[in-house]
């Protein structure tokens, strides 16, 4: 059932988002150092101190790591929901609407674990982390986890005869962003034959269809709309959320690329906000592998089943080596898990506020006013945001 | 349907499987690895099977699902090459190595995830008919597919061809 209640539209802000930045490599420092310093920055940033925060929200470290960590006195509401970074914010924004508190830390630490990297087990105080692994079994006979996008993008080729330069687009389109993003893990341009000349991880997906596995942290403070307009920064309002998924949720039952957690969550956002693609003025579409991008093109209604790479051709700036949809709306400006960090969504979010409070630096979209997010994949974790500035 | 597996206990289940997500749910299909039967979960009130194991049936809510026999005839539906993956006894990357999705013949959209034995990679195209074999791995059988000796469905080969494996 997908219902068009949504009496939380603009009631919702974000108030400030901030960023470590991120980095490619075994940074030498814990995941808490992150998200600690991230915390700090935004609740600096917005004017706020620890006692102004009672409620707390992020996957790892806890909540309740986080609050001692930070010395934050008393909250009244917390929660630790998993990736994609949507739902902390969907959460977050839930429990401030509904008065379980009124001002959350939404945190989240991107780290290279065994689950995203097999360097990070060089790292004697990584090794203990196997989240993610043994999923469907200790062998390599099953597509849970990250190797089912892999799957279902052998999939896609298969049905839609599709060339592997329309998964190279997105590639070099998120590249091209990073190279304007000084928080960005990966900032040299790369060309086509770059992408296709990669090493191959998993046929018919190489090492530029991946994500790039990062140590960093984003942080945001979510509080009432009221509230946020007394802050230093311009509040960001949560318009719109949804988290969309599907009954046969499990990677290798899904029933196909025509439905699945994707479509839930596009045709609740489209019940729920007062705007869709055609009023946005930056797109934010998941890219944790490049296929997941694809999708949420044709999902999202930009195009139909299988004509992604072919709109993004038909959208592709030649003199800037980007997407720019109508030569007006770029694509993942901050460069995107593939080349920003495999933030599972956070540094999307945190983007979209950035770019709607004009804190974008040299990446500034013009008078951006209204962003779409929809992040996540295929399975259990589709989900997606509408943002616009206040 | 009695046999030595069904005596196994539940201890030396887990044991025989470590790492696998051994649970009351599942128990009854790995204990017919352990004799080289594959069973699927199967409602005896809808007839509904579904995959991985459920304590109850997602389509009528009846608790009477039993895993049951099924034959492992189906259609490849999903593939990936690892040219790199956890580490597995008899398992060589060096040869990228296949691991496919198949639809079981049982049941529209039924899958069951495992690799291909005794075929070239370039042979292994979605679309082509399999038929269930079982290896041994640690011990341990380990049900497989093997490719059944035909041409590939027609309008199943777009996007595959040429591809580098």
């Amino acid at each position: 059932m997908i219902s068009a209640r949504n009496p939380m539209k603009d009631k919702v802000a974000i108030a400030g988002a901030a960023t470590t930045g991120f980095t490619p490599h075994n940074s030498g420092r814990s995941q808490a150092s992150f998200v600690a310093e991230a915390s700090i920055r935004v609740l600096h940033e917005c004017g706020l101190t620890a006692a102004d925060v009672d409620g707390i929200c992020g996957s790892t470290p806890s909540a309740a790591s986080v609050q001692k960590m930070l010395g934050i006195p008393d909250v009244t509401w917390f929660a630790n929901p998993s990736i994609p970074f949507v739902n902390h914010l969907a959460a977050a924004a839930s429990a401030v609407h509904s008065g379980l508190c009124e001002t959350v830390l939404v945190y989240h630490g991107a780290y290279r674990l065994p689950w995203n990297t097999a360097s990070s087990l060089r790292d004697p105080f990584r090794r203990r982390s196997t989240m993610g692994l043994g999923l469907g079994g200790p062998g390599p006979e099953t597509i849970a986890g990250a190797v089912g996008y892999t799957a279902w993008a052998s999939r896609y080729m298969h049905e839609h005869g599709v060339p592997k330069e329309h998964f190279g687009l997105v590639a070099i389109n998120d590249r091209t962003n990073a190279a304007q993003n000084p928080a960005a893990a990966m900032r040299e341009p790369i060309t086509m034959d770059d992408y296709l000349t990669a090493r191959m991880i998993r046929w018919p997906l190489c090492l530029f269809d991946m994500d790039v596995p990062v140590d960093g942290a984003d942080a945001f403070v979510v509080t009432t709309a009221e509230r946020a307009r007394d802050l230093p920064h311009p509040p960001v309002l949560v318009h719109a959320a949804a988290l969309g998924m599907i009954d046969l949720n499990e990677e290798d039952q899904t029933p196909g690329l025509g439905r699945h957690g994707q479509h839930v969550t596009v045709e609740a956002l489209k019940a729920k906000s007062d705007f869709w693609i055609d009023d946005i003025d930056v797109y934010f579409p998941y890219d944790g592998f490049t296929i997941i991008t694809l999708n949420w093109f044709e999902n999202a209604g930009f195009c139909g089943p299988g004509e992604a790479g072919a709109f993004i051709e038909e959208h592709w700036d030649a003199a800037s080596n980007r997407i720019l949809i109508n030569g007006r709306i770029p694509v993942n400006p901050h460069g995107g898990s593939l080349s920003e960090g495999a933030t599972q969504g956070s540094g999307h979010v945190r983007e979209a506020v950035h770019q709607l409070q004009g804190l974008a630096g040299s990446r500034q979209v013009p008078h951006a006013r209204r962003a779409l997010v929809t992040a996540g994949g295929f399975f259990f974790n589709a989900q997606g945001v509408t943002l616009r500035r206040d | 349907m009695a046999s030595a597996a069904d005596a196994t206990s539940d201890e030396e289940l887990v044991t025989r499987f470590p790492g696998f997500p051994v649970d009351f749910d599942s128990a009854a299909h790995y204990r017919g690895r352990l004799t080289r039967r594959l069973l699927v979960n199967r409602c005896d009130a809808c007839g509904i099977w579904h995959q991985p194991p459920k304590p109850v049936c997602p389509a009528c809510w009846s608790s009477a699902v039993e895993a049951r026999r099924v034959s492992g005839a189906g259609t490849v539906h999903l593939v990936v090459f690892l040219h790199q993956g956890p580490p597995a006894t008899g398992v060589d990357y060096a040869t990228p190595y296949p691991v496919v999705t198949v639809e079981l013949d049982e049941q529209p959209g039924l899958r069951l995830t495992s690799t291909i034995v005794g075929s070239r990679n370039d042979a292994i195209v979605i679309g082509r008919r399999v038929t269930l074999d079982w290896i041994e791995r640690d011990g341990t059988p380990l049900p497989v597919f093997r490719l059944v000796d035909q041409q590939p469905r027609s309008t199943d080969t777009a996007g595959d061809a040429g591809a580098a494996r």
